[in-house]
């Protein structure tokens, strides 16, 4: 497996605050990874650790095997970039930004570029300071979608976005992974992670707490139960795995269970007879919740 | 009323709090500079004769145009430091005036955090109206402070009322120039573009005031400056100009109430025209980014070196007869007293002119440095406003990007330093009277200075690069190298001292020979400082 990305034990500490704490990732080349995580878990510090626009503290960031800070300049010729905070020259207009930004790489693509303005219905003769948080992010991700990278970074690029313009980047996204590039993106927005990513990683704390395909992550969460039995399941919360069990009026039996553990949890409960089985996959929301609040942690560990 | 002005008290408070830094800074350096020249003007001007020699020299239209006129006829040394203090004391106060003023009204309507005030139960106009209120209490204190400090230097003739006088000219005229700024902020839809229209104001109004005060009377009165001059400090105590100058504050202050409520929030009533949606040649390079973002600038500020060489120029031909008695004068610009006794006559006129254009040239590469520094600052301001990733995130190396506004400021410095020597050389030869000098020996007279600015764009790379933090310490630097320019020649201060301004080390010619060893240990100082700044940049982590 080639990769486009990789960090091994990136730390980085601003004074005694560690934004990152021994962070290990791989993406593979053509490979969609979405980066989730809260606010202030260590996201964009990542990226800038990429970007070679911070210098890692120890540990090392890599991109197409060269090294994240030494060597930015060769590694920014095939990267694109979408800041999450996009702020720009307020007497320049989005034209002006746009065909600067594409030329510091290379070549101009007039069609691709006049292509783009009007998916995204952006005006490129105003001047930077009359556009909208979202119009100033369409900026962004123009010049980076006109420009012939091999991975594109993007740090929360739709935050500004409206459903419509949402549906444009995820389109355009889907596009370069189509062409074999690969994507790193952070993001919050569920729909966008499922539809886009084929593997996610979960940063929390400046610690990556978790990496893996989508279908991987769901079975580390819990499926919901819903059992009618024969004969009275009396143990069935001393069963590892097992948590939150209610009996209600009628013999019905509403439990959680760690979605690694419902063959055990069934073939225990057969031996009582079962009548009824409903069970319910965990949602991506679930997951995310998980990570993001803290007492979801804590229960599971 | 409430309506429009509910929770007013609490901004004004809100204010103040963000300026706990800035304006005790500004307040402090106004009112030390102020009191520091006090007992200065005693001791250039001891005795009756001298002051007198001054006086003969306000016989010349040039000085009264660009100093205003001198009350008192040089009778006292409040009246002469009335004549020569207030003016530039008031264009320093209008200038942290149109700053406060931009800063908390359009500068907060553009970043969106006067929305976030505006949505909360706050009146509609209590945004203006709280920055106003706070200009009225931060110009009260300026008045105070500066008043007390002048009269805390116990210089002859300089009584209380006086000095209170002084300072309370000082704050109204703060105010007008506040008044003017929440106008332009009103009219603007931006806060570069109102602060820059409140300065061309005020620099309208210096040129209004000169004209009036050389063959029209009312034009003095109609600009705030000539007002100002006229309340006669030292000599007349006359407190109707100030009173006046309150009025006019007040007047502007509806007016900009009056507009902000007729416009939208965000909106100006100077529309923004569209811009080209294509790049033009400039933006096809890293390079051509600091000269596409420092082109207004450097325009404005070529014109107005321009005209600072152009008014001196007119005033050169006359300077035999304006100095040559005055052993004052001379000290300021620099002759050696036994020297002058020993000239006389057309070579005696020929020197001083030299003395002159060595003096002058060293007052226009201070203030050429004002764009300079901003320029070398400019990396910095955009790492911050977190623009600067944007370029570096794309393959363009730290060197590269920094390299491209150390070359702007470059360029610009040879350009500043020529505009002046250009303007000095055409007002000098259109100007009745002989100028013996040439073009070249000018612009050599003048571009003598680069090395020193370019160590001084220098210490401001060096800080970007290796104390980002405490970059801003260039302003104070500068604030430095200002007042040894000033006081440096009095010899007041230890030559350790003196050797930390690079100004020191210029040759001043035409007087001097060009002696090419300072130039060279100044240049390599100056690229010394750019190769540490650069490196270091390249070195650390960028901030947002």
């Amino acid at each position: 497996m080639k990769l486009s990305l990789e960090t091994i034990g990136l730390t980085k500490k601003f004074g005694k605050f560690t934004a990152l704490d021994g962070v290990s990732l791989k993406v593979a080349e053509g490979e969609v990874f979405g980066y989730i995580g809260p606010n202030g878990a260590g996201k964009t510090t990542t990226i800038r650790a990429l970007l070679g626009i911070l210098r890692a503290t120890s540990g090392e960031a890599k991109v197409f095997g060269k090294d994240a800070w030494r060597d930015a300049v060769e590694i920014h010729k095939r990267v694109a970039y979408v800041p999450g905070d996009v702020n720009l020259w307020a007497n320049l207009t989005g034209g002006e930004v746009i065909d600067f930004f594409v030329g510091l790489r290379g070549k101009r693509d007039a069609p691709r570029r006049d292509g783009l303005l009007k998916a995204f219905d952006l005006d490129p003769s105003k001047k930077c300071k009359t556009y909208s948080k979202g119009n100033r992010q369409k900026v962004a991700l123009i010049a980076a979608f006109a420009s012939d990278a091999d991975l594109f970074i993007l740090d929360e690029p739709t935050s500004g976005l409206d459903p419509l313009m949402e549906q444009v980047f995820q389109e355009l996204v889907l596009e370069q992974k189509s062409k074999g590039k690969g994507v790193f993106l952070s993001s919050h927005i569920l729909s966008e992670v499922e539809r886009l990513c084929d593997r996610v990683g979960i940063i929390k704390g400046g610690r990556l707490v978790e990496t893996g395909t989508l279908a991987e992550l769901r079975h580390l969460t819990e499926t919901r139960m819903t059992v009618k039995t024969e004969k009275a399941a009396e143990n069935l919360s001393e069963i590892k795995g097992v948590r939150g069990v209610v009996r209600k009026d009628g013999g019905e039996i509403t439990f959680q269970v760690d979605s690694s553990e419902i063959g055990d949890v069934v073939s225990y409960l057969a031996k009582y007879g079962i009548t009824k089985l409903e069970s319910a996959p965990p949602t991506l929301e679930a997951l995310f919740m998980r990570h993001y609040g803290e007492t979801g942690e804590e229960g599971r560990r | 009323m409430s309506g429009n002005f509910g929770n007013t008290v609490r901004l004004v408070r809100f204010i103040l709090r963000r300026e706990r830094f800035i304006s005790p800074v500004w307040i402090a350096s106004v009112a030390f500079f102020s009191a520091a020249l006090a007992p200065g003007i005693e001791v250039m001007f001891p005795d009756a004769e001298s002051k007198a020699r001054l006086l003969a020299g306000y016989e010349n239209p040039v000085m009264t145009a660009m100093m205003g006129p001198l009350y008192g006829a040089g009778e006292s040394t409040g009246a002469m430091y009335a004549g020569f203090m207030l003016l530039w004391t008031i264009v320093a106060a209008a200038v942290m005036n149109i700053f406060f003023i931009a800063r908390h009204t359009r500068a907060d309507e553009e970043r969106g955090r006067a929305e976030v005030v505006r949505s909360l139960p706050a009146g509609r106009l209590a945004n203006v109206n709280a920055a106003v209120l706070s200009a009225v209490i931060i110009n009260a204190a300026l008045a105070a402070v500066t008043g007390l400090g002048v009269f805390a230097t116990q210089t002859e003739s300089m009584d209380f009322t006086g000095c209170m006088l002084y300072g309370a000219v000082l704050g109204a005229s703060g105010l007008v120039f506040a008044g003017v700024a929440a106008v332009f902020c009103q009219l603007s839809g931006s806060a570069g573009g109102a602060a820059g229209l409140s300065f061309f104001t005020l620099g309208a109004f210096y040129l209004l005031r000169a004209a009036g005060d050389l063959n029209a009377e009312i034009l003095s009165l109609i600009s705030p400056l000539g007002l100002a001059q006229r309340s006669r400090v030292f000599t007349g105590d006359d407190a109707l100009p100030a009173v006046i100058l309150l009025v006019e504050a007040a007047a502007l202050f509806l007016l900009s109430f009056k507009l902000n409520c007729a416009r939208d929030l965000g909106r100006g009533f100077i529309p923004e025209r569209p811009g080209r949606s294509e790049a033009g040649k400039t933006l096809s390079s890293p390079l051509g980014l600091p000269f596409r973002l420092l082109r207004k600038t450097a325009a404005v500020w070529l014109a107005v070196m321009f005209s600072l060489g152009a008014s001196y120029g007119l005033v050169i031909s006359d300077i035999g007869k304006f100095v040559e008695n005055s052993p004052e004068y001379l000290a300021l610009i620099g002759v050696p007293a036994e020297y002058a006794k020993t000239l006389s006559g057309a070579e005696k006129t020929e020197m001083l002119t030299e003395y002159f254009v060595a003096f002058i040239n060293a007052m226009m590469a201070l203030i050429a440095l004002i764009p300079l520094l901003a320029a070398a600052m400019k990396p910095r301001a955009e790492e911050k406003a977190g623009r600067a990733e944007h370029v570096l995130a794309r393959p363009v190396s730290r060197t590269k990007y920094l390299c491209g506004f150390i070359t702007a400021a470059f360029v610009l410095s040879w350009l500043l330093q020529c505009a002046s020597a250009l303007g000095l050389y055409c007002a000098a030869k259109a100007a009745p009277g002989a100028f013996a000098l040439s073009l070249g020996e000018l612009a050599a007279a003048n571009l003598v200075y680069l090395p020193a600015v370019w160590a001084v764009i220098g210490a401001a790379v060096f800080l970007t690069g290796l104390l980002p933090k405490a970059a801003g310490a260039i302003w104070g630097y500068y604030g430095f190298i200002c007042f040894m320019g000033l006081m440096g020649g009095l010899n007041l201060f230890p030559d350790r001292l003196e050797k930390l301004n690079p100004m020191t080390f210029v040759p001043k010619l035409p007087l001097e020979e060009a002696k090419a060893a300072p130039l060279a240990v100044t240049a390599a100082v100056a690229l010394a400082l750019f190769a540490v700044g650069l490196i270091s940049y390249a070195r650390r982590d960028i901030s947002a």
